[in-house]
């Protein structure tokens, strides 16, 4: 049984925040923020708006582009890293303020920049089981909310950006002609706990000692994000090209034959450092962390959205989502934009 | 061992770019700025095409690279492993 994406959506807050503004907070200049990564500027969330906020205008504007109302919905997959609430997931809350859903099952998935992978996989599985039929997934995160802005955390608080991005997932193909469908092909999955520690928020957990938010652990920092860098780039470009690698060779196909590269957007270092690797031209990776930063779960989303309104998913192409998050966790996905119709 | 050729003209073209020069042997790549961490990446890269071995996963981390002895080290290490 074939699976189709018929719908991607994004949403991201208004409020844009320059290097200039962000720079003095962080003790550096915004030249050196982008030199080091590529960011120009990032969205950030107002102090009202909350990462279900996000997720729930991304999802209806996948839907919207897939032409479907929310009663569709059989299957809600979340991800996120900085969710409303400890305790309930997202993804519930999502289901409450997305008008006309049903009492469907709602997932949390706590797998980081790798979301839209783990989301496609299980969609997939759900679909191709008969669990579901249609299945709306959605990274989104207002990280902005758990930055460190102090000198001390520089080269990671640069980094974060807000927004959302959702897909719709589904068995059937779409009869919305305004949408080419991606058939989703293959997904690749690996994961390496030996690195959990050099890509980190330590508190709250259980892994601090008697109590998973104390006071001392606040005055530690604890509950900031902790990132070993020069590791992380390190594994990200080699874990990163080697999924590529693996799943176009498993799939009879070459690198050369990749149209379109969609990479959860780290750093625009990062990517470039994968370009070289995999000896792919910048024009063919997907890029928007010069505008938005590291969206974290929801980048990768965002920029298949951004494919789709660039109209860079032709009929035929083939297209390489790949992601690398903390723990390490790393895959990539391989999507064949088609024309099928259903009968 | 010394290093080839080759990976010190890495290095070399590695500190032109970065307008510094190498450092002594057991001085940081890292700290003088001959290497940060994306040409780090190519620089394993080349480490592993012109010395015929892999880097382990084990082994990816950067304090293996940080100074020539070290990568010298690292070298004859993973060449008697092979």
């Amino acid at each position: 049984m074939s699976c189709y994406i018929i719908g991607a959506g994004a949403a991201l807050p208004e409020r844009v925040v320059a290097n200039a503004e962000l720079a003095p907070l962080l003790g550096v200049t915004a030249d050196w923020i982008e030199s080091g990564s590529g960011i120009r500027e990032r969205r950030w969330v107002t102090a009202e708006q909350s990462t279900s906020d996000l997720a729930v205008a991304a999802v209806h504007d996948a839907l919207s582009r897939a032409g479907m109302r929310a009663e569709k919905i059989d299957y809600l997959i979340g991800c996120t890293l900085s969710p409303d609430y400890q305790v309930p997931g997202v993804a519930p809350l999502v289901q409450r303020k997305l008008a006309g859903c049903r009492p469907i099952p709602a997932v949390d998935l706590r797998v980081g920049c790798a979301a839209i992978l783990y989301s496609l996989q299980l969609a997939r599985g759900l679909i191709e089981s008969g669990s579901a039929g249609t299945v709306a997934c959605f990274g989104a995160e207002a990280q902005s909310k758990g930055l460190d802005l102090s000198p001390h955390s520089a080269e990671l608080s640069m980094l974060f950006g807000d927004g959302a991005g959702a897909l719709i997932v589904s068995g059937d193909a779409n009869q919305n002609r305004d949408w080419f469908d991606l058939r989703v092909e293959d997904v690749l999955l690996a994961s390496d706990g030996d690195f959990a520690e050099d890509l980190i928020v330590r508190s709250p957990g259980t892994g601090n000692g008697a109590r998973w938010l104390s006071s001392e652990q606040l005055v530690a920092g604890l509950h900031y994000g902790f990132m070993n860098g020069r590791n992380v780039i390190l594994h990200a470009v080699r874990k990163l090209a080697e999924a590529a690698v693996e799943i176009t060779e498993r799939n009879g196909l070459g690198l050369d034959e990749i149209d379109l590269v969609i990479p959860h957007q780290a750093n625009a270092n990062l990517l470039s450092a994968l370009s070289r690797k995999l000896s792919l031209s910048r024009e063919r990776i997907i890029s928007n962390v010069d505008r938005f930063g590291n969206t974290g779960g929801a980048s990768a989303f965002i920029a298949l959205w951004q494919a789709y309104r660039e109209e860079r998913l032709q009929p035929g192409a083939a297209v390489l989502i790949v992601a690398f998050a903390a723990g390490f966790t790393w895959g990539a996905a391989l999507c064949r934009v088609t024309t099928d119709r259903s009968s | 061992m010394t290093l080839p050729d080759s990976i010190m003209a890495f290095l070399n073209e590695a500190a032109l770019q970065s307008r510094t020069r190498v450092p002594d042997r057991d001085a940081s790549l890292f700290l003088s700025g001959v290497l940060d961490s994306f040409s780090l990446v190519d620089f394993v890269t080349v480490i592993e095409s012109e010395c015929g071995i892999k880097v382990e996963d084990a082994d990816l981390r950067p304090e293996n690279f940080d100074t020539i002895s070290r990568v010298e080290a690292f070298i004859a290490r993973a060449t008697l492993a092979k």
